[in-house]
């Protein structure tokens, strides 16, 4: 059973009397443990996908499928739980709470969780801060830390809850490039040991990491190969 | 649920406290109106004390004749002309009157007293016929009370109040001393226990009793107040009141034409009359309290939607690492209820101090379990009303645009 099959998958919005065609007809299988950059310009509908595969949105119409549950037609509170416990979000932008210490920020997923009492969250999170090196800097609020040690801390609080997919966008965007080659090395580490990353970026030498890219243009997949890196 | 209930009182409590000038000043709003509310009802149950307490003075079953009314709009000079009541009434009622048991006479007006070199100024001279002690309060400690044979006769003698025997007699006992009131002799056969004062104001343990006979026999002239109670069974008083009615009118002879030229007064017009002005203050001070709790209320709402358009990217991530609806509800809900109910926690003390202090100087009016619960009750309640809307927003706020939100 694949990861994410998505079918036929469109996203219209009405824009006043036009018809904005965000993702017209897009079909994309992932496998479990698969490495992939999703590339395009902006207004290619890249955005869209990402928001879509976050279950941070629901489609038009069209078929998707995670971990083998129709995610296509769930209301609010259910694509909740899924991103709760199926997706690792890192974003452009950290969006770490400012207030509160990189232990409190990584347990967060864990309290909406509901289920995980107060001592192993905090293992856990201690346990997935060590993951990113931050092992020291758990009380450490994010304006105690460097842009890339911020970027860690997202890291270690998309990969707490054992996610099914680390969905990261842009995670280098923010960071100067020898940081962001730090971040892409935690991602390669991440995948060697098992994890499944989808890389949302119009960078190509970020999403060269990636084993296999797919391009979006005009909310449509134009190209879906493998790199370099991924080819035999 | 229960892990997300301390989860949002820890995420409240921080967030209140990064903002502390914001919390207090939006708290001031609920601090006031729970005071007000809080002393209000300690007050009104205090008076509610005081008034029940003084009531005890004026027996259920006692129906009052005299020339005053104790309430009423009657034309000051039409009561004014009325004839005195004539106290030698007493015996005629005792004996028409079918409800009558008891029916005693009594007048009083103020004069001096003194022993040796001791000396009690102003002091209530209260004549009354031996049985009155069945019609009142009125109980003796040390001593005893006239006969009615001492009544009969104009003896000399007197029963001191408590607070004139501690005046006249710092050190000792009074019984069988000899005391004057003006020029003339009494013996004391008794002291009366401790009564305390009529609506916190009057004492009734400044005054003396002498027979009422040795009364009329010294004091002439038609000053001072003259009153015949008459004691009814407390289930038929008003029964009683017609009947007394009518017998008062024969005994003084009016025409079926003429009004009542006299007065026939119970504890009743003191109950109706104080429930009318406790309804009136009650009801002043429930318009203030909601009004102000009100404003409170808008104060707090006001800020909560301001603090959910603040944190609208933190609402973001929440709801994008699996926050539901119903956890963001609950998170802005309880923070606006642990605004309110500290305020209401703040304003609960200082109007306890308040009451303390009342207690202290002007009448008994304690906190009472149930007004301090209901304070808090209503501060969180407010609280959740104020909370609602702006937390509804923040619940229904889209993660994406949430997420993108600067």
């Amino acid at each position: 059973m694949s990861l994410i099959k998505v079918k036929d998958l469109y996203k219209i919005y009405q824009m006043g009397n036009t018809e904005v065609r965000a993702l017209d007809g897009v079909s994309v299988t992932i496998e479990k443990n698969e490495y992939v950059s999703i590339m395009g310009p902006s207004g290619s509908g890249k955005s869209t996908l990402m928001n879509l595969l976050g279950c941070l949105d629901t489609p038009t119409s069209g078929e998707f499928f995670m971990d083998g549950i129709n995610v296509a037609t769930m209301g609010d509170d259910e694509l909740a739980h899924i991103r709760n416990k199926k997706i690792g979000f890192v974003f452009q932008t950290f969006n770490l709470l400012p207030k509160s210490t990189s232990l409190r920020n990584v347990e967060l997923p864990l309290i909406y969780n509901g289920e995980i009492k107060a001592h192993e969250r905090r293992d856990m999170a201690i346990k997935a801060l060590t993951r990113v090196n931050l092992g020291d800097r758990v009380s450490h609020k994010p304006n105690e830390l460097s842009g890339g040690q911020r970027q860690r801390v997202a890291v270690a609080r998309a990969l707490v809850n054992n996610p099914a997919i680390i969905l990261a966008d842009e995670p280098t965007g923010n960071l100067d490039s020898k940081t962001g080659e730090e971040i892409m090395v935690l991602f390669d580490e991440l995948h060697k040991q098992g994890n499944t990353i989808i890389l949302v970026t119009h960078e190509e030498h970020i999403a060269a990491h990636a084993s296999r890219v797919v391009r979006l243009l005009d909310g449509k997949i134009a190209v879906d190969e493998a790199t370099n890196r991924g080819k035999p | 649920m229960k892990s997300f209930f301390w989860e949002n009182l820890r995420i409240a409590l921080s967030e209140l406290w990064s903002h502390k000038t914001r919390s207090i000043l939006t708290g001031t709003g609920i601090v006031i109106g729970i005071i007000a509310v809080s002393l209000m009802s300690t007050l009104i149950n205090g008076v509610d004390g005081l008034f029940e307490e003084s009531m005890k003075f004026l027996g259920r079953g006692n129906l009052y004749i005299e020339k005053w009314p104790w309430f009423g709009d009657e034309d000051w000079w039409t009561l004014r002309n009325r004839p005195r009541i004539e106290l030698d009434m007493a015996d005629e009622i005792k004996e028409r009157s079918e409800y009558a048991m008891v029916v005693a006479a009594e007048r009083g007006r103020s004069a001096n007293l003194s022993y040796k070199d001791l000396s009690a100024e102003n002091i209530y001279i209260h004549g009354v016929t031996s049985n009155y002690p069945e019609v009142s309060t009125v109980d003796v400690e040390f001593g005893r009370f006239f006969t009615e044979s001492e009544d009969r006769t104009g003896a000399q003698v007197v029963l001191l109040g408590s607070e004139v025997a501690k005046t006249l007699f710092p050190q000792g006992n009074p019984v069988d001393k000899m005391i004057f009131a003006g020029s003339k002799r009494f013996r004391v056969i008794g002291v009366l226990a401790e009564m305390g004062k009529f609506m916190g104001a009057f004492s009734n343990d400044t005054q003396v009793i002498i027979p009422l006979a040795t009364f009329n026999k010294i004091f002439h002239g038609p000053w001072g107040r003259r009153s015949i109670t008459v004691k009814v069974p407390e289930h038929l008083v008003e029964e009683a009141k017609e009947e007394l009615r009518g017998v008062v009118r024969v005994l003084r002879g009016l025409k079926p034409e003429e009004k009542d030229n006299f007065a026939i007064n119970q504890q009743n017009a003191f109950r109706q009359t104080y429930q009318g002005i406790k309804l009136a203050i009650g009801g002043t001070g429930m318009i203030i309290t909601a009004l102000s709790l009100l404003v409170g209320g808008i104060g707090i709402a006001n800020i909560m939607f301001v603090s959910v358009k603040e944190r609208t990217r933190e609402i973001g991530v929440r709801k994008a690492l699996g926050a539901t609806r119903s956890q963001i509800q609950g998170q802005f809900l309880i923070e606006a209820m642990v605004i309110t109910a500290s305020g209401g926690l703040v304003g609960l003390i200082i109007s306890t101090v308040i009451s303390m202090a009342i207690s202290k100087f002007l009448f008994p009016a304690t906190m009472s379990f149930g007004v301090a619960f209901m304070a808090i009750a209503l501060s969180a309640a407010v609280g959740l009303f104020a909370g609602l809307a702006p937390a509804r927003k923040g619940a229904k706020l889209d993660p994406i645009e949430a997420l993108r939100y600067e």
